[in-house]
C-alpha cells in the first residue's frame, strides 16, 4: 500500500484529473483525503500499485497542469524524492542497476 | 460593451486564429451569430468529428493551434475521438463547445452533456466558463496548454448565456504560468554520460519519433545522425524526420516495420530515442524488445518515459536545446568504429521487404503514385492496411510530409484532416490514402471538399473488407472473417459523382505489368495533376496483406514475413 501527497491549485478538473491517474490504471483507491493545504490543497491518496505504477504515476499527476508536487509516505517510494519530476534523477545508480 | 461571443472571437484572433473548424447547433448559434466581420475563416463541415479530424489536419501540418468548434450534447461528443487522437499524437488542439443555459447545467437540460466531464481524461486542461469576465483568461489559458512542453488538445466549454452576455472588453490577456518547483531537466552531464556509454557500445542505434518533428530541430537531429553514423529507424510519425537517402536509414520500425528496423532493434546494446514514446506497435513484447540495450531517451514529457519499458538514462527537455547539447560534446570525442555492425544491420540482406511483398499490385500502385508526386506535397493515410503499406513505401523527406492517426488509430482520419491540411497548404498536392472502411466513416465530407472545391486527391484501397482485421482473423483467428465482409460496398464512383467530384476506377491488373503501362501512367498523371478534387478507387486483392508484421505479444525479432509459416 502507498500513501501518496499532491498539493495542486484548486482549479476546475485537477482533483479529478489525479483520481484518473488512479481509476484509469483500474487501482482501487483505498482512501483518499483532500484539504486545503496553505494557499494550495493537497490529497492524500491510498493506493495499492506496484513499483512501475508508482513510477507511472508521479510522472503522470506532475505533468497535470495545476499539480504543484507530488510526494509519498512511503519508504518504498523514496527513491522519487528527488525534483521533480523525478526520472532524470539517479542516472548512475539507473545506470549501474541495469548495467 | 461586447457580447461574450465577440470576446471570444477577438481572443481567437489574438492567439493567431485564422481558420477554424466547426458545426453550428443551439447552444453556439451565438459565436456563430458573430462571426462576420471577426476576421476569422470558418469552415463548415458535414459532422463534428469532420470538423475536429479536419483541426487536427490543419495544426499537424503547421503547428499551430487547430480550432473546433461545436454545439452542446452531441456536438460536444462528436468531438471525443478528435480529442483523443490529438491527446495521443500530441496534437495542439482547442476545442470551444457549446453549453446549455448556466441554470441548466446539471438539470439533464435538452442537448446538455458534461463534456467538461467525458473529456477529463483526454485532455491536457479544460475549462467550463462560469461567467463572461473568465472567457478571456480561459482561452489564454487553453492556448498556452495546448501548444506548450508537449502539445495536446484542450476544451473550453461556454454556456450559451455567456456568450449572449456583455461586458465592457478591455482586450485579450496574457497567461502567465504558475510558478511551480523547479522541474527536473537534463544538466549538462548528461552528454558525457552518453559519450560514454557510446563508446562502451558495440552496437548503437538511433529511433526517431515525432518529437524530434514537434521540437522543430530536425536540422540538428540530422547533423547529429550524420555524426553518429549508427543505424536509425523511425516510427510512424518520425516519417520522413530522416532522408530516406541516408545510407544508416533502415525505414520504419515497430509492427509493420522494415526486417532490417526490427532486426536492428532486437540486437542492438544502445538505443538512442528521439521524441518516441515507445509504445506497444514500436516494442512488440516489452519484455523482450531491445533485450540487450541501455536506453537514453530524449523526451519532453516526463509522463512518458519509462511507461513500458525503464530507460537508463532520460534526458527530459526539449530536442531543440539537448540534441545540439549532446551533438557539441560528441563532437570533442571521437565515437568508436560502427563500420562492422552498420554493414550488418544496413546489409542489402536486410535492406528490402521480402520480395513477395513488393510485387503486390497495391504496393506497386502506391509506389507509382508516390513516385509521381510532386515534390510539394502531403500524404495522408487513414487508419488500417493501406496506412502501413503508405508507412512502409513512404520515401520524403518532408518532416510534416506524413499525417496519420498513429496512437488512436482512428478510422475516418484522413478525408476530413485533408480538408484542414489542404486549407493550410493551398498550392500543395494533398493526397488522401483511405480504405473503403475509414472512407464510409466520414464520407460525408466530400460535400466539404466539394464546396470548398479542394483539390485533394484522394485514394480508396478497395478491398471491400476491414482489411487488417480480416487479416487479424486469418493469421491468428483461422480465417473466421466475422463481420469483416464489406462486399457490399457502395460503388464509391457514383457517390463521388453524386457529390460532384470525379472519380476514377483502377483494377489491380493495371499493377502486374512492371513498367505500368503509359495508359496507367498517364492516368495517374492526370489524377495527381487536376485542379479539382478528384477520386480515385483502387481495386485491391481481397486478401492482400501488410508484411513484414509483427504479431501482438511477439518480440520484434519473430516478425512474420509472409503468411505461410503460421499455417
Amino acid at each position: 500500500m502507498q500513501i501518496f501527497q499532491i498539493r495542486y491549485r484548486n482549479t476546475q478538473g485537477t482533483l479529478m484529473r489525479i483520481l484518473n491517474g488512479a481509476s484509469r490504471r483500474g487501482l482501487d483507491i483505498t482512501s483518499v483525503h483532500a484539504e486545503e493545504c496553505g494557499n494550495d490543497y493537497q490529497v492524500t491518496l491510498t493506493l495499492n500499485v506496484n513499483p512501475k505504477q508508482v513510477g507511472q504515476l508521479y510522472r503522470e499527476w506532475y505533468a497535470i497542469a495545476d499539480v504543484i508536487h507530488v510526494g509519498a509516505g512511503s519508504p518504498q517510494a523514496s527513491e522519487w524524492a528527488g525534483p521533480h519530476p523525478p526520472a532524470g534523477v539517479c542516472i548512475e545508480s539507473r545506470t549501474a542497476a541495469r548495467a | 460593451m461586447h457580447k461574450g461571443a465577440e470576446i471570444v472571437l477577438q481572443c481567437l484572433r489574438a492567439e493567431g486564429v485564422e481558420l477554424m473548424f466547426g458545426y453550428p447547433g443551439g447552444a453556439i448559434m451565438p459565436l456563430y451569430d458573430a462571426l462576420e466581420g471577426s476576421g476569422i475563416r470558418h469552415v463548415l463541415t458535414r459532422h463534428e468529428q469532420g470538423a475536429v479530424f479536419a483541426a487536427e489536419g490543419y495544426a499537424r501540418v503547421t503547428g499551430n493551434v487547430g480550432v473546433a468548434i461545436a454545439t452542446s450534447g452531441p456536438g460536444a461528443t462528436n468531438l471525443v475521438t478528435g480529442i483523443a487522437d490529438a491527446k495521443m499524437d500530441s496534437v495542439p488542439l482547442v476545442c470551444i463547445t457549446g453549453q446549455v443555459r448556466s441554470a441548466l447545467i446539471g438539470s439533464d437540460a435538452f442537448q446538455e452533456t458534461d463534456v467538461f466531464g467525458v473529456t477529463l481524461s483526454l485532455t491536457k486542461w479544460s475549462r467550463l466558463v462560469r461567467t463572461i469576465d473568465e472567457i478571456p483568461e480561459a482561452i489564454a489559458e487553453g492556448f498556452h496548454w495546448a501548444r506548450s512542453g508537449r502539445p495536446g488538445p484542450v476544451v473550453i466549454d461556454i454556456p450559451t448565456d455567456m456568450l449572449k452576455a456583455k461586458k465592457e472588453f478591455s482586450g485579450p490577456v496574457k497567461f502567465t504560468p504558475h510558478a511551480r518547483p523547479a522541474d527536473a531537466k537534463a544538466d549538462g552531464g548528461f552528454s558525457d554520460t552518453i559519450v560514454a556509454m557510446l563508446r562502451q557500445a558495440a552496437r548503437p542505434v538511433a529511433l526517431v519519433g515525432a518529437g524530434a518533428k514537434l521540437s522543430g530541430a530536425i536540422p540538428e537531429l540530422r547533423r547529429l545522425l550524420d555524426d553518429l553514423n549508427v543505424p536509425t529507424f523511425a516510427t510512424v510519425h518520425g516519417l520522413g524526420a530522416v532522408p530516406p537517402q541516408a545510407p544508416y536509414y533502415l525505414g520504419m520500425v515497430g509492427m509493420h516495420g522494415t526486417r532490417a528496423a526490427n532486426m536492428a532493434l532486437h540486437e542492438t546494446d544502445l538505443l538512442l530515442v528521439f521524441g518516441a514514446r515507445l509504445d506497444d506497435r514500436v516494442t512488440g513484447d516489452p519484455s523482450r524488445f531491445a533485450p540487450g540495450a541501455k536506453i537514453v531517451h530524449f523526451e519532453i514529457d516526463p509522463a512518458q518515459l519509462d511507461r513500458v519499458r525503464p530507460c537508463e538514462l532520460p534526458v527530459i527537455g526539449n530536442l531543440a536545446d539537448t540534441i545540439p547539447a549532446f551533438h557539441a560534446e560528441l563532437r570533442r570525442h571521437p565515437l568508436p568504429d560502427f563500420s562492422r555492425w552498420r554493414a550488418v544491420a544496413c546489409g542489402p540482406e536486410r535492406a528490402e521487404l521480402d520480395p513477395r511483398g513488393l510485387a503486390q499490385p497495391t504496393i506497386r500502385f502506391l509506389d507509382e503514385l508516390f513516385s509521381r508526386l510532386p515534390e510539394d506535397n502531403v500524404i495522408l493515410a487513414d487508419v488500417g492496411q493501406h496506412q502501413m503499406w503508405s508507412a512502409q513505401r513512404y520515401r520524403s523527406a518532408s518532416p510534416r510530409g506524413f499525417i496519420t492517426s498513429g496512437g488512436l488509430g482512428a478510422m475516418g482520419f484522413a478525408l476530413p484532416a485533408a480538408v484542414g491540411v489542404q486549407l493550410a497548404k493551398p498550392n500543395t498536392c494533398v493526397l488522401c490514402v483511405s480504405g473503403d472502411g475509414g472512407f464510409q466513416m466520414n464520407i460525408q465530407e466530400l460535400a466539404t471538399v466539394h464546396r470548398l472545391g479542394l483539390p485533394i486527391k484522394m485514394v480508396i484501397i478497395d478491398n471491400k473488407y476491414l482489411g487488417m482485421v480480416r487479416q487479424w482473423q486469418q493469421l491468428f483467428y483461422e480465417r473466421n472473417y466475422a463481420e469483416t465482409d464489406l462486399s457490399d460496398n457502395p460503388d464509391f464512383v457514383d457517390i463521388a459523382k453524386a457529390y460532384k467530384i470525379h472519380s476514377w476506377r483502377l483494377k489491380e491488373d493495371a499493377m502486374r505489368e512492371f513498367p505500368v503501362s503509359s495508359e496507367t501512367g498517364d492516368l495517374i498523371d492526370r489524377f495527381l495533376s487536376s485542379p479539382e478534387p478528384e477520386l480515385l478507387v483502387f481495386d485491391c486483392a481481397p486478401e492482400a496483406n501488410v508484411f513484414p508484421m509483427v504479431p501482438a505479444g511477439a518480440a520484434l525479432s519473430e516478425m512474420l514475413l509472409e503468411e505461410e509459416p503460421t499455417q
